[in-house]
Formats: C-alpha cells, sequence, structure tokens
C-alpha cells in the first residue's frame, strides 16, 4: 500500500509538471501573440524566457536520449516536433522584440518606461544600434549639413522637441480576445466617472469575447492580462 | 527650384521595388547636401543684411524675415529627404544583416550597391546582432517560418561539396541533388539561395 501511495504522488506531480509545462506553453503563446500584434515594444517576459529555455533544454536531452536508446523513432520525432515548435515560439518571440527595437531604437532609448521594459540584452542590443546607426548617418549626410541641422533627433536646432524621432502608432486597432471580465470600458478609454449613467457608449467584455479596439485606450488592460490581442 | 533634388533621391528609392536597393547615389545625395549649404549661407546673408538694417532678426517681419524663413524650410525639408533616404535604405541593410549578415559574406551582387559606409553599418549591425545572441546563447536568426515538420526536402542549387558536416549526417551536397534535411540544419543555405525547399 505504502508503495502504491508513493507512485500514486509520483503520477501526481508528473500530473503536476505536465499542467505547468502547458501553462507555460500557453503564456509564451500569449506572450508572443501580444507582442506581435501590438504597435510599442511590451514588458519583456523575464521569468517565462527562463522557465522556456530550461524547458527547452530538458527537451533536447530527452529528444537526445531517445535517440541514442534507439527508442521508438515515431516517439522521438513527435518529441522533436514539440520541441521545434517550442523553439519556433521562444525565438519569433525575441525576434519580433529585436526588430521592434530596430525600428524605434531612439524613441525607446530616450523614454524611461520603454526603457525598463528591455531585457538586459536589449538594452545593450539597443545601446549599439543607436551607436552604429548615429555613426552611419553622421558619416553619411549629417556630417555635410551646416553646424546646426546636425542633430540625429531634431530637424535643427530651433526644434524644441525631438522631431525626427520614428515613434509607434499607438492609435491603430487591434484585434483583442477578453480573458477576464473587465470593468465597463469606453472606447475612447475615459475612466469611469460621475457621468457614468448619462453614457451609453460603454461596453463590458466577458471572457473568449473579440473586439476591434484603438490600442491606446485599452494598453493598461492589456499589461494587466485582461484583454489579450490576436 | 527649392528641394526638387532631393525628391528625386526620395523618389528613387520609392521606385525601386521593395525591400532591393539601387546602387547607392552619391552624387544626387552630395548635390543636395550643397544645396542644403547655398540656402544656409543665403539664410545668413540674409539675417546680417536685416541686422545691418538695424531690424531685430527675431521679431521683425519684412521680406528679407520670409526669404530667410524659405530657405531654413527648404532646408530642413532637404535633410528630411536626406534623411529618409539614407534611412529606408539602413532598413533594408538591417533585414540583410537578419538574413544574411550573421553567417557569411555578402554576396557581391548586392555588396556594389552599397556606399562604404553603409558597407559598414552592415558589419556593425550584423555584429551588433550577434553579440545579442551570443549572450543569450540562442540563435534567434533561424525558425524564420513556423514549423510543420522538422525535416523538409531541399534541392541543392549550387555545389556545395561534401565538406558541410550537419548536426546528424553529412552527405554530398552536389549541384541538383536532393535531401531530406533538417530543417533548422538547411535554413541557413536556403536563405542564401544555395538550396530550396521543395514543396510537394
Amino acid at each position: 500500500m505504502a508503495s502504491g501511495a508513493g507512485e500514486w504522488s509520483a503520477e501526481q506531480i508528473d500530473d503536476y509538471e505536465t499542467l505547468i509545462s502547458t501553462t507555460d506553453v500557453e503564456l509564451l503563446k500569449r506572450a508572443w501573440r501580444n507582442e506581435k500584434a501590438s504597435p510599442e515594444i511590451l514588458p519583456f517576459e523575464e521569468a517565462l524566457v527562463k522557465r522556456a529555455k530550461e524547458q527547452i533544454q530538458l527537451m533536447e536531452e530527452t529528444v537526445d536520449d531517445f535517440a541514442e536508446s534507439g527508442h521508438d523513432p515515431l516517439i522521438a520525432s513527435l518529441y522533436q516536433m514539440d520541441l521545434d515548435r517550442a523553439q519556433f515560439l521562444l525565438r519569433s518571440y525575441l525576434r519580433v522584440r529585436l526588430q521592434k527595437i530596430e525600428k524605434f531604437m531612439f524613441h525607446i532609448w530616450k523614454m524611461d518606461t520603454y526603457r525598463n521594459r528591455l531585457s538586459i540584452e536589449e538594452e545593450k542590443f539597443t545601446e549599439r544600434c543607436i551607436r552604429d546607426i548615429g555613426k552611419y548617418l553622421e558619416e553619411t549626410v549629417l556630417s555635410k549639413l551646416p553646424d546646426n541641422y546636425q542633430s540625429v533627433l531634431k530637424q535643427s536646432i530651433i526644434s524644441e522637441e525631438d522631431d525626427m524621432v520614428p515613434e509607434p502608432q499607438l492609435d491603430t486597432f487591434v484585434v483583442a480576445k477578453c480573458e477576464r471580465a473587465t470593468r465597463p470600458l469606453y472606447l475612447d478609454g475615459s475612466r469611469q466617472s460621475a457621468s457614468f449613467d448619462s453614457r451609453d457608449d460603454h461596453f463590458q467584455m466577458v471572457p473568449g469575447d473579440l473586439c476591434i479596439l484603438r490600442y491606446r485606450p485599452f494598453q493598461e488592460e492589456l499589461m494587466s492580462g485582461n484583454i489579450s490581442l490576436v | 527650384m527649392h528641394g526638387r533634388k532631393a525628391y528625386q533621391l526620395v523618389k528613387e528609392f520609392a521606385g525601386s521595388e521593395k525591400g532591393h536597393l539601387k546602387i547607392f547615389n552619391d552624387e544626387l545625395l552630395e548635390r543636395v547636401a550643397e544645396e542644403c549649404n547655398e540656402h544656409r549661407n543665403a539664410l545668413q546673408s540674409l539675417i546680417r543684411k536685416m541686422q545691418e538694417e538695424g531690424l531685430e532678426v527675431q521679431t521683425a517681419r519684412n521680406a528679407d524675415h520670409y526669404g530667410a524663413l524659405v530657405h531654413h524650410l527648404s532646408l530642413i525639408r532637404n535633410k528630411r529627404c536626406l534623411m529618409a533616404y539614407v534611412y529606408n535604405r539602413a532598413e533594408i541593410i538591417r533585414d540583410l544583416a537578419w538574413k544574411v549578415g550573421l553567417l557569411h559574406e555578402l554576396p557581391c551582387e548586392i555588396k556594389e550597391k552599397f556606399s562604404d559606409s553603409e558597407e559598414q553599418y552592415f558589419k556593425d549591425h550584423s555584429k551588433s546582432l550577434k553579440m545579442y545572441m551570443s549572450q543569450l546563447s540562442l540563435d534567434v536568426n533561424v525558425d524564420m517560418v513556423p514549423p510543420k515538420d522538422p525535416y523538409i526536402k531541399v534541392r541543392v542549387l549550387e555545389d556545395l561539396g561534401s565538406g558541410i558536416i550537419l548536426s546528424d549526417k553529412s552527405a554530398n551536397f552536389a549541384s541538383h541533388s536532393m535531401h531530406f534535411l533538417k530543417r533548422t540544419d538547411a535554413e541557413q543555405y536556403i536563405a542564401r539561395g544555395l538550396m530550396e525547399e521543395l514543396i510537394s
């Protein structure tokens, strides 16, 4: 009986582990979809990426074991396929982020909110990117222009703001899926207020709902995980 | 006419096929830059003239002020055009860095379209990407398309010989031979146009 109970708990642990692994894959998938669909860079899922990397490594070992032991090749190739998919997800996630960084590096670098969303490696990458493109633009164009017009960020010295920095278009539309029931939302993003009753353009999303929304007003909902992007 | 050359430069870029580069138009770029300096000189002489006439440059609103303003705006417009030309080319260069820069030298057909600093930028950016990947110890430039099957069928387009050892086997990759390879192994050769995927 005692040994029977032991087996049970081992199985339970197995169950638990598979549960955890499936949720992690789901989480990564969601993070990847969000990142792909959102116009701006989102906070880096550091813990999730770390776990995903560990699990991928574990999977690689399992696949290697299968290959060595000459186990059923079909099972091995199924594991391999699963592994490939997980790796694609992780790589694509990191890739999408890097491409966003390439596109909006100056913007990300000067805004602390965005900068804090980067991983350490991404931060280094951004720094190098800015240095490289700065050097390149300097050599090709800026050094040939008159003194007051040589800034990378400003059109001329009299511009008060940085008016030559590409920024993400936050007012674009995204397809959002509801994960958790939300508070009443307004299409223009304004918070619930005293005039709540008098306005009839609010709506509430329940899990599974799909809506096409403007991105900017719903950033917070996305960050809090109430909605995800598709 | 003000800004026409700069416009030609941008138009030249916009006219080329998407994702493809034309030969870097150094000559036109230099001419636009010259034009910028001419504008600056004209601008300064107008301001000097106003000063000599004893006018307050900041507040005076005479013909010279608006003349200077037109020069200033033309200059800015030229700058934007120049930057747009160069920056958009940089985007294509970065894209190339992703596709080929991490593994290999660029093919000369592409290389001859670069200016010297563009080539340097290509190298620098490839290095940055490489550094990111080595810090993470993960290659992010493979697996560009979602995987369907771990193995794919490929045809070799250029003779690669038998020197290449892939992760699980080595074979003679003679031109036109067909192989069944791991997708991750084959991808880098497909990206360089040395193999093609056979889709059944």
